[in-house]
């Protein structure tokens, strides 16, 4: 009886630890994510990097999130930094620009919410796992003015309605 | 010992399932930490500096012009266009915190210089600093001739001004300033007469729109008589801010129309009640030459 009992408590501990590591090793995490912006135009160079976005994926559920303070990016120039900030995203009233959704078939489908407007997105994605971390790329393309961002009819050629946003994020095991 | 085992690595199981269910929990923890930017507009609000510098590599070039009174015959002067007062400046943004820069107005045929360091910068977030504090110097030349038929030096000529900018973004509209300046003037009417004053700026800006701002500015402890006689008044502009691309553009009305700090902030002799008051504008256009 005695024995039965001890080898019952070796199974649970083993069976334990196995779910304990199972479940948190599928878990993946950086908040120094890689994330461009560039809605440039011939006349006027418009481009924009962070290097702190934050990414999670689950490889269990394929729970994907990218998550990026929009005052992170940074603009070879001060003043269209602010610019970009002040007028156009209005970072203090939308700080954040974050992508909720999952990862499936190579493609990342959720909700994309920039300057308070989710819209719906299904854009091609890549995940490749190598070791410990697994890296997220993917770049594709969003109308500025679906996110309710004006852009004046004075400047309207300097600036491409479309900008493309490029993602490279190389996640850890959480 | 064994016995807690089994328990804690359950805990520890369901823990991890816990975590599972808010993996997007993870976006709570990115903090905003950052330096206020866009206090105001430019580099100055209408006569007064600001505590905003150009940025780093950027080359700034300004276009002032005060135009003649309203009373002064206003129409025949083609709104006062005609004997405007001129101020050309040209910066730099040696670092994003220090601007050094020149300038030549008509009034007085006044050469400056001056240097602009930003020591405290406001801060929200993580590490909250809710002021920022903005040293500012300029040396003034007159370069206009004495018709007091006196042979005065070179160091008669000179004034100065020093000030603390003392800024605070209250929210994304509204903006204050507040600046403890001094004045020294190296050449007074006589021994009676002090050559170093002190004065406060008071300023502030509400924006209206993404790219449009209201702005005003007056100036304390500036009404005062000297012993020859002359009058000084306190200054004050009331003006909007209208920005596009690499412009700001200022349009403004004030008492004013001198626009070296010492000669507006000490030296005024306009004032609004027998119609001294001028319409006015700054112009200002960057170009990044270092990236």
């Amino acid at each position: 009886m005695r024995q039965i009992i001890n080898s019952m408590r070796a199974l649970l501990s083993i069976l334990a630890i196995v779910s304990c590591l199972s479940l948190s090793g599928q878990q993946y995490l950086t908040r120094q994510g890689i994330l461009t912006f560039d809605a440039g135009s011939p006349l006027e160079d418009i481009r924009a990097t962070s290097n702190s976005a934050t990414a999670v994926y689950d490889a269990a559920d394929g729970k994907l999130g990218v998550q990026v303070l929009m005052t992170s990016f940074e603009f070879r120039r001060a003043l269209m930094q602010e610019h970009f900030n002040e007028n156009y995203v209005e970072s203090e009233v939308y700080p954040k620009a974050v992508f909720k959704g999952v990862y499936k078939k190579d493609r990342a489908i959720g909700t994309l919410n920039i300057h308070g407007v989710s819209i719906e997105v299904d854009v091609p994605a890549t995940l490749i796992k190598a070791g410990d971390t697994i890296r997220l790329n993917a770049s594709f393309v969003v109308t500025i003015a679906d996110f309710g961002v004006a852009i004046p009819r004075a400047v309207a050629n300097k600036i491409d309605p479309q900008a493309k946003i490029t993602v490279d994020c190389t996640m850890q095991v959480r | 010992m064994k016995p807690l085992l089994v328990p804690l690595l359950f805990l520890c199981s369901l823990a991890a399932q816990a975590q599972e269910s808010d993996l997007f929990d993870v976006f709570e923890e990115d903090t905003q930490h950052e330096v206020v930017y866009a206090t105001f507009k430019g580099t100055q609000l209408i006569n007064a500096v600001t505590n905003e510098t150009p940025g780093e590599g950027v080359l700034q070039f300004m276009m002032a012009h005060r135009f003649g009174s309203f009373n002064d015959e206003y129409l025949y002067n083609f709104f006062g266009l005609d004997n405007a007062q001129v101020r050309m400046q040209l910066d730099y943004g040696v670092t994003d915190r220090l601007n050094i820069g020149m300038g030549r107005s008509s009034f007085l045929k006044v050469a400056d210089g001056f240097i602009k360091y930003q020591l405290l910068q406001q801060q929200q977030g993580t590490r909250t600093v809710p002021i920022s504090i903005t040293l500012h110097s300029s040396t003034n030349y007159r370069n206009a001739r004495y018709t007091d038929g006196i042979d005065h030096t070179m160091s008669d000529r000179f004034s100065y001004m020093h000030q603390a900018i003392i800024a605070k973004k209250w929210n994304r509209k509204l903006s204050t300033l507040v600046s403890p300046s001094v004045v020294h003037f190296n050449l007074v009417p006589t021994a009676q007469d002090p050559n170093t004053t002190a004065h406060i700026t008071l300023g502030a800006r509400y924006k209206i729109s993404n790219r449009m701002a209201l702005t005003g500015e007056s100036t304390l402890l500036s009404n005062r008589e000297f012993s020859s006689g002359e009058r000084y008044t306190t200054p004050f502009a009331l003006g909007v801010d209208i920005e596009t691309g690499g412009h700001v553009f200022q349009l403004h009305i004030s008492n004013t129309r001198a626009m070296n700090g010492p000669y507006w902030m000490a030296r005024n002799p306009y004032s609004a009640t027998n119609g001294g008051l001028f319409l006015g504008f700054n112009i200002s256009r960057v170009f990044t030459v270092k990236e």
